[in-house]
């Protein structure tokens, strides 16, 4: 008797060299087929699939293909009168869409379209007394928010509104004996928290606080015989957790602990030739025929083609987000902090 | 959508879809419109409620909707009795239910779920209870289940013992069981707290101590009792990783006590270098320094830029109060925030002085073990090895043998240790970075110990296949270390903790970068000979290494420079100054 492991075959006709142009065409087409089921369908996360969209085509050197003023007049209707930003016209404020939002004028440099004070306001309004952050006012706690309240204010240059000490006390409260951290104080440990935490307590210069060696295997033992990576034990691999797993060991100072040459084949397989984009794993679907019980935007994979060696225009894309993440590593509270920095960073959405 | 594998289909097939997704868009756009023009006009009666069901039935994940429903219900409340009020949130949970049945995992639902227990008149947390044990027969891994039956046991009030059965339960049904494990890591210090440690030592631990250390609140008793569970575990499956995970953790070592490890004095320098025993920002700590029963007015530094938080923090005492040497002086430190201090006399005649416990009295690098916990542990090695032979690819066992070793006894061990990272490596080898860095960690911790016995302030590690360098807060009293002949890529800015140091062998290495050769009072020699340093500016920090007077860099690419003795000349004005200079 033996457990098999979870996992996937690559074919051996797997997409084997990074297909850049096949997914900046895509990219840049997203959005003008608003007739799309699952672009309509994904409304509701719209200000993240924007930033998601607007970093990788950024990262590839094709921002200009975007359209600079619509995004900024679309922002600029999403802010409420509570300062809080939504996902789209019509929908109610969040933080994950206001960090979206905050990202996505940096990178413009234009944040000052928005009233910074109420998003400021906002955010601060949001801290529990026990240090936690509510996502809204209807009181989801989660360490994606606390992540989410960080980086913005770090984005705004205003961390010193809130409560440092509690924020770092509660995020510590929620690590687990492996490590890791999840949603709340006693949740289970898993790469999109792990993620959020370690990103919280390098912004905050906690990253000290964590067993770098400890949570480094956890993570490394996300790899998969396929070369992929899962977000907790004994899942299959995806190519989302490209990000979360790798983004979280470079900033804990173990990334070399993910055998490179595999991990990017695997992702190099999840493309799909026909109309560009990456799926979850190779062989499934990019887009979704039925109606979506799960998220059907898939726009936060583009970033695992950050992470592709393959061809020399990714080398600049492979670059220039361990420049982003070395920046993070380095940043002290307080300090200014480039406006592409953020580029590398993207937001947990719900499934 | 995940999951969901691609399939080629004919034309008329695809059109078909088209059409169909045509359909459902239209269906969806105008419900949606509806909706939102509704609340827009502040609408908020039965008709929003059937509205929003209709969408969030198949889009759970449009969060505003179920904020419009609980404005809606919020609403409908004040014109309601209370029996009518728990029919209202009653059947709000059946539709919950619904939604849960379609999507299991979806934020929104299970958030609106605690959301609608806060407004019921009369919850029903036995029914809840149910809901989790069902929702987990068909995911044992769902997290918002698990994270929603800790809210239901804790208001409900579950015992932590019925609890722990549950896990038994769960774990004994041999099934991707991780969630379960974890459950049981946070439930056994509820029921099994460790007795508190002498009241004479610090008061309760901080709320900010890491969770890892739960092992060690847990008693031993029930501790010996976890060993035996998860070995069981491992045994009927060897590749039940959640099982190797969790006994990995009870074999975790306790957090060490809060306390000053080392105070070094330097006479000549005037300096006090502090260790503590884990990173710390000396400016927040309460540091008082008391010489000859004075409180002195002193700044704590940082060894280096980058370290914010440090074990090793200096200070400079007032010039003259140490510098002659037939004066005797008395010199303690103080950690008021954690109610400790060390002392240190600087004997007549003696240019420097140093207190320090050993690695070993420190418990540095595992715990002091009980009889009953070191014979526990002798025969789980015992067992290991025995499914080692049954199972000789077994990277789980192979590391936890390691493990075992060395909680029983990393110097005997050690030629074993060595031995199973080797094989490590070859049975596991997308890890063998990780494997590298772990061994070099644990042959860094022996030498430590090794150095120890011996009284000496050499440190030698040559030849031994070292990738990385770590405890280097250790090392603050060392004056002479050999890191030869491995694979080292860097001497990081840790390694400015080394504040005795005076002689460094570091040959045939892939060293690039020297940043920790930051201000080392006492760095007289250094070698690096067959390294990776390419450019000058990487010397740099050693600038304001005062006293090194030899330099070898012969072996790298930044030798072959041109006019590269001008080049150090201008950048080491110091080094090029003296006499026993090579390049």
């Amino acid at each position: 008797m033996g457990t098999q492991v979870k996992d996937v075959i690559i074919k051996p006709d797997a997409p084997n060299t990074l297909l850049l142009d096949k997914h900046a065409d895509y990219i840049a087409a997203y959005g003008s087929k608003k007739d799309d089921y699952e672009y309509t369908l994904s409304e509701y996360l719209r200000m993240s699939g924007i930033y998601w969209g607007l970093t990788v085509m950024d990262l590839m050197g094709q921002l200009s293909r975007m359209n600079r003023e619509e995004i900024i007049e679309f922002i600029k209707s999403c802010q409420h009168d509570c300062g809080g930003i939504s996902a789209s016209i019509g929908h109610d404020p969040h933080l994950l869409y206001t960090l979206s939002a905050v990202q996505i004028l940096s990178l413009y440099d234009s944040i000052n379209v928005i009233d910074v004070e109420k998003v400021v306001d906002y955010v601060k309004g949001l801290q529990q007394e026990d240090g936690s952050f509510a996502g809204d006012k209807w009181g989801e706690i989660d360490t994606r928010f606390s992540f989410c309240a960080v980086a913005t204010l770090a984005l705004l240059g205003k961390l010193d509104e809130i409560n440092m000490d509690k924020a770092v006390e509660f995020v510590l409260s929620c690590m687990n004996f492996d490590g890791g951290f999840g949603c709340r104080p006693d949740s289970e440990s898993h790469a999109g928290q792990i993620y959020c935490c370690t990103g919280f307590l390098s912004i905050t210069g906690q990253l000290h606080k964590v067993n770098a060696d400890l949570l480094g295997w956890w993570l490394c033992e996300r790899q998969l015989p396929s070369g992929g990576l899962n977000g907790r034990p004994e899942k299959l691999p995806d190519v989302c957790y490209s990000w979360w797993v790798l983004a979280s060991l470079k900033i804990i100072g173990r990334i070399h602990w993910i055998d490179k040459a595999k991990l990017r084949s695997f992702i190099l397989a999840c493309q799909d030739e026909e109309t560009g984009g990456f799926a979850d794993r190779p062989g499934d679907m990019v887009s979704s025929l039925w109606s979506p019980s799960y998220k059907s935007l898939h726009m936060h994979k583009y970033f695992a083609c950050c992470f592709t060696r393959s061809c020399h225009s990714s080398k600049r894309a492979y670059r220039s987000l361990q420049y982003i993440l070395t920046s993070v590593l380095y940043f002290h509270p307080g300090g200014s902090f480039p406006h592409s920095v953020w580029c590398g960073w993207s937001v947990f959405a719900g499934r | 959508m995940h999951g969901r594998v691609k399939v080629k289909s004919t034309a008329q097939q695809e059109e078909e879809k088209r059409k169909e997704r045509e359909k459902k868009l239209k269906a969806f756009v105008s419900a949606r419109d509806a909706v939102l023009r509704k609340r827009s006009a502040g609408e908020h009666d039965e008709e929003a409620l059937q509205l929003t069901q209709q969408l969030l039935s198949s889009n759970p994940d449009f969060a505003t909707l179920w904020n419009y429903r609980r404005e809606v219900l919020l609403q409908l409340e004040t014109s309601r009795e209370k029996d009518e009020v728990q029919k209202l949130y009653e059947s709000e949970l059946h539709f919950i239910e619904a939604c849960l049945k379609v999507n299991p995992k979806s934020y929104g639902c299970w958030h609106h779920r605690s959301w609608v227990n806060t407004r019921l008149p009369q919850p029903d947390w036995t029914r809840e209870l149910g809901l989790c044990d069902r929702c987990l027969s068909l995911d044992e891994r769902n997290f918002h289940c698990w994270d929603y039956r800790r809210v239901v046991v804790k208001e409900s009030g579950v015992s932590v013992e019925q609890e722990l059965q549950f896990t038994d339960r769960l774990i004994g049904s041999n099934f991707s069981n991780y969630s379960s494990w974890h459950y049981r890591s946070t439930l056994l210090p509820q029921l099994h707290p460790q007795p508190a440690p002498d009241s004479a030592s610090n008061t309760s631990p901080s709320p900010t101590a890491s969770p890892q250390i739960h092992s060690h609140r847990v008693c031993e008793e029930q501790l010996l009792k976890e060993y035996e569970l998860a070995h069981n575990a491992f045994f009927t499956d060897p590749n039940d990783q959640s099982a190797w995970f969790y006994y990995r953790w009870l074999l975790g070592r306790a957090e060490r006590e809060e306390m000053i490890s080392c105070v070094y004095v330097s006479r000549e320098r005037e300096r006090v270098s502090v260790a503590f025993s884990k990173p710390v920002h000396a400016q927040s700590e309460g540091l008082m320094l008391v010489l000859d029963g004075q409180p002195q007015q002193v700044e704590w530094r940082s060894t280096h830029p980058r370290l914010r938080h440090s074990p090793v923090w200096l200070c400079d005492l007032p010039p003259g109060s140490v510098s002659d040497i037939s004066n005797e002086h008395n010199l303690t430190v103080h950690w008021t925030e954690k109610y400790t201090h060390r002392d240190c006399a600087l004997y007549t005649g003696c240019a420097e002085s140093w207190c320090r416990d050993s690695a070993t009295d420190q418990e540095l690098f595992r715990s002091e073990l009980s009889v009953e916990k070191s014979s526990v542990l002798q025969a789980e090695l015992q067992s290991c090895n025995q499914l080692l032979e049954l199972e000789p690819q077994n990277k789980w066992c192979l590391l936890t043998i390691i493990l075992l070793m060395r909680a029983l006894d990393p110097l005997g061990h050690e030629k074993e240790t060595l031995a199973h990272f080797q094989t490590l490596k070859e049975v596991d080898p997308m890890r063998s970075s990780y494997y590298s860095d772990l061994c070099s960690k644990f042959l860094i911790e022996n030498t430590i110990l090794k150095m120890e016995y011996a009284e000496v302030r050499v440190f030698s590690l040559s030849n031994k296949n070292l990738t990385t360098l770590c405890h280097l807060d250790q090392l603050l009293l060392v004056t002479h270390i050999n890191l030869s002949s491995n694979q080292l890529l860097r001497l990081p800015p840790q390694f400015a903790m080394l504040q005795c140091l005076e002689v460094l062998e570091a040959d045939d290495n892939a060293i690039e970068s020297l940043e920790g050769l930051y201000h080392l009072p006492k760095l007289e020699e250094v070698s690096l000979r067959n390294n990776q340093i390419c450019k000058l500016s990487d010397l740099e920090s050693l600038a304001s290494c005062t006293k090194l007077t030899r330099l070898d860099l012969r072996g790298n690419p930044v030798h072959k420079t041109a006019n590269i003795d001008s080049e150090l000349s201008q950048l080491l004005p110091l080094l090029c100054k003296s006499q026993a200079f090579v390049v």
